[in-house]
């Protein structure tokens, strides 16, 4: 099946994820059109996390099917990569290599379409500086940041640098577990600002939040409750009714 | 142009490149079937009941030789360490001068490798087993002396002198502040030390000195490959039983890992561990009485053959600028092949869990395999000098290196690694920049350190022929040359202690640069 213009970015059917006492995920329907910018609302413990592994590919799913432009995981070791290669994570832990300057970091975000000599070449030798200067610029860093080693920079910049890292990976699917989590409320504006605007067709933003307040930006908006998705519309239609069942017995506010 | 931190761990693997074009002359043609015969019978290992029974009984002998002169090793460790640590001589008499000065003095036996002590000791007392019991007790109880009193005066001596300004006795205050902050890095280190007393004890048997190195060597050298390998996975066995023993009182009493990455928190459940270490003290009298120890068979010396005059000149005239470039070129390869092949292999391996079973059992086979008899073994094939000493002494150094890589990447944080995946990069690019990353300075400081550890060592590997110093010594120890034989010594002890100075310049400069 190829994948055209219509085809959806992520289409998830009657996905279950088994927990300790009870699924974690159970029968979630989840699909991302090209361009289309997702927000999954929930409280801690609703499945967000779970759901994100499911679409990176983390978790392979107890039940139900995971699909990719339209393909389902690849069989083969290699094609399974080149499915990985265009789903971009930001995580919440950033995982950047400590050891490494901020030109690598970026660069390893290429190491699914590199072979070993230029793996082997970005640990010597600053490579593709144009490119990792024009990610950084698209996240309002300043290219001289390139040689610096990530451990020097400040918590706003390695956040922007593990954005900046995500384009570099050119993925076609952008997703972000609770990106915002840590970060004061403008800062968390102005990144969100940020992803929202690399998320244009054929790309898609699945993004797990926790603050209502900055749902703006996206199409829609989907509610996981206790491992099921209680709503799925446009974000307009998300009201404090809903919120509070969302949110019912847990104090509502960024997790910690 | 620096290479970034992975890129730094990968760079002693270079050393095959040379090796691969100094290798092919080396071969002489033949021996190629004793190999493979030796290869094969590993899965037919002989399971005569005699062979067995008398391969126990050198096991037995083995493990209480290590074990007595592990346990000798920590008293005396544990007197001559306090004995050297400035804090303990500043406390109890207000002047660290004496620690220095004695710290210097146990840099001789330090640097003098066990089988030389063994040896020694061996024409001056004849073959008991007290002998292998002191050459492994002296050289391993001044090693760990050192660790102990840098442990010791690494410690904050905030509670010390709290303790003392509050009017404490000093020798009650050292004892509070101190013992038990140390307790932790003093078990961590005795249970390493443990396992190298069991290696220690089974090459000491290879050159004669009881215990089943004693049967290895014979069945190798009478070409009885399935009984050597009979003796092999026994003695696997056992080491392999005693390193989880040890991980395990680790994990159990929190106690850091050799290879420090994380601290994961100081020493729990003390009482267990001193019950332990109690438990101990009947079984070495047990172990003693059995092995037949006779300390007072120290005191009766045999007359020393031919004992006269040095003849200096003839000493003076050995090739020594050879004889040390030897040495010195041993190690560097040694040292390179281990460090760098640890990781490369690993490397290669990652995509397959099996294999890494595998790695873990070559591993395992390296470190109990004792070097000299890779290289009689190597010698099959090859012919002798440095180049087949040095494969000799790598590979072995090679199973301690390769667990130790091994383990240290299975205990850090997965995340870095995990996400690389997750974006696509293959499993062998994502262990190298995701985990290799945050390993490659602490792996590298302790390369370093392993390298000090095989300049030592290298004098083992002297049976292969025109490896260096180590040849010459056994040549003279066997003709006994005693004046060639003080020189000779003198010369190793100066070799390692600059060596020892070097890899701790080098390792504190890699991991300084840890950010």
């Amino acid at each position: 099946m190829a994948a055209g213009p219509a085809t959806a970015v992520l289409a998830l059917r009657g996905i279950r994820v088994s927990g300790r006492d009870r699924p974690r995920l159970e029968g979630v329907d989840l699909s991302l059109a090209p361009g289309e910018r997702v927000a999954l609302l929930g409280a801690s413990g609703a499945g967000k996390s779970s759901l994100i592994a499911v679409a990176n590919g983390l978790l392979a799913p107890a039940a139900g099917t995971v699909l990719w432009e339209g393909q389902a995981p690849a069989r083969s070791r290699r094609g399974r990569r080149r499915q990985q290669a265009r789903i971009g994570t930001l995580w919440q832990d950033l995982r950047l290599i400590e050891e490494l300057t901020v030109q690598q970091n970026l660069n390893a975000a290429r190491l699914a379409r590199w072979g070993w000599p230029r793996a082997l070449l970005n640990l010597l030798l600053p490579l593709d500086t144009a490119a990792c200067a024009a990610a950084l610029r698209a996240m309002d860093l300043d290219p001289a940041l390139l040689e610096q080693p990530v451990t020097a920079l400040s918590g706003g910049q390695r956040q922007r640098v593990a954005m900046a890292r995500l384009l570099r990976q050119e993925p076609t699917l952008l997703l972000a577990d609770e990106p915002l989590a840590s970060l004061d409320p403008r800062l968390a504006g102005e990144l969100l600002a940020l992803l929202l605007a690399q998320a244009e067709a054929p790309r898609a933003l699945l993004l797990s939040l926790h603050r209502p307040d900055l749902l703006d930006g996206f199409d829609r908006a989907v509610g996981l409750k206790d491992g099921r998705v209680v709503f799925d519309g446009p974000v307009a239609q998300v009201n404090r009714a809903l919120l509070a069942d969302l949110y019912d017995g847990t104090p509502q506010g960024p997790s910690p | 142009m620096k290479p970034a931190a992975p890129l730094l761990m990968l760079l002693p693997a270079l050393v095959l490149v040379p090796l691969a074009v100094l290798l092919p002359p080396l071969l002489h043609g033949g021996g190629w079937e004793l190999i493979g015969n030796f290869a094969l019978a590993a899965v037919t290992p002989s399971l005569d009941p005699v062979v067995l029974a008398s391969l126990l009984a050198g096991l037995a002998v083995t493990a209480g030789m290590a074990l007595l002169g592990w346990a000798g090793s920590l008293v005396l460790g544990l007197v001559l360490g306090v004995a050297s640590s400035r804090t303990v001589w500043r406390t109890l008499t207000g002047s660290g001068v004496p620690a220095e000065l004695i710290r210097r003095l146990l840099a001789i036996p330090r640097s003098i490798h066990e089988l030389i002590w063994g040896l020694l000791l061996l024409q001056l007392v004849g073959l008991q087993p007290v002998v292998a019991v002191l050459a492994i007790a002296l050289p391993f109880g001044a090693l760990v002396a050192r660790v102990l009193s840098d442990l010791l005066d690494a410690l904050p001596t905030a509670n010390l002198e709290a303790l003392r300004a509050a009017g404490a006795p000093a020798p009650a205050a050292l004892l509070t502040a101190l013992g038990p902050a140390l307790l932790p890095g003093v078990l961590s280190y005795g249970g390493y030390r443990l396992e190298c007393a069991l290696r220690s004890a089974t090459l000491l048997g290879v050159f004669g000195l009881g215990g089943l190195g004693t049967d290895l060597k014979l069945t190798l050298q009478s070409l009885e490959f399935h009984e050597l390998w009979s003796g092999l996975w026994l003695l696997l066995a056992v080491m392999l039983a005693l390193e989880a023993i040890v991980s395990l009182l680790r994990r159990r009493w929190l106690v850091p890992g050799r290879f420090v990455l994380a601290r994961r928190g100081v020493g729990e459940r003390s009482r267990e561990m001193l019950l332990t270490l109690a438990a101990l003290v009947p079984l070495c009298l047990l172990v003693g009485r059995g092995l037949g120890v006779d300390p007072a068979a120290l005191l009766s010396w045999q007359p020393l053959p031919g004992l006269g005059e040095g003849d200096w000149a003839a000493t003076w005239a050995l090739p020594w600028p050879r004889l040390v470039g030897g040495t010195l070129l041993l190690t560097a390869l040694a040292a390179s092949l281990a460090v760098g092949l640890a990781p490369l292999l690993l490397l290669l391996v990652a995509p397959l869990a099996w294999a890494r079973q595998g790695l873990r059992l070559l591993w395992a086979l390296g470190r109990l395999w004792p070097p000299p008899l890779s290289a009689l073994l190597l010698l099959f094939v090859l012919q002798p000098g440095v180049i087949t000493a040095a494969l000799a002494m790598g590979f072995h150094n090679l199973g301690v290196l390769g667990r130790l890589l091994l383990e240290s990447a299975e205990a850090t944080d997965p995340a870095a690694q995990e996400a690389l995946a997750c974006g696509g990069s293959g499993p062998r690019l994502a262990l190298l920049y995701g985990r290799f990353s945050g390993l490659a300075r602490p792996y590298l400081a302790y390369g370093a350190y392993r390298a000090d550890v095989i300049l030592r060592e290298s004098v083992v590997v002297g049976l292969a022929g025109a490896t260096g110093l180590g040849s010459q010594l056994l040549e003279s120890l066997s003709s006994f040359a005693w004046d060639q034989l003080l020189a000779l010594v003198a010369v190793y002890a100066l070799l390692t202690l600059v060596g020892e100075d070097l890899s701790d310049r080098a390792r504190r400069q890699l991991l300084a640069e840890r950010r």
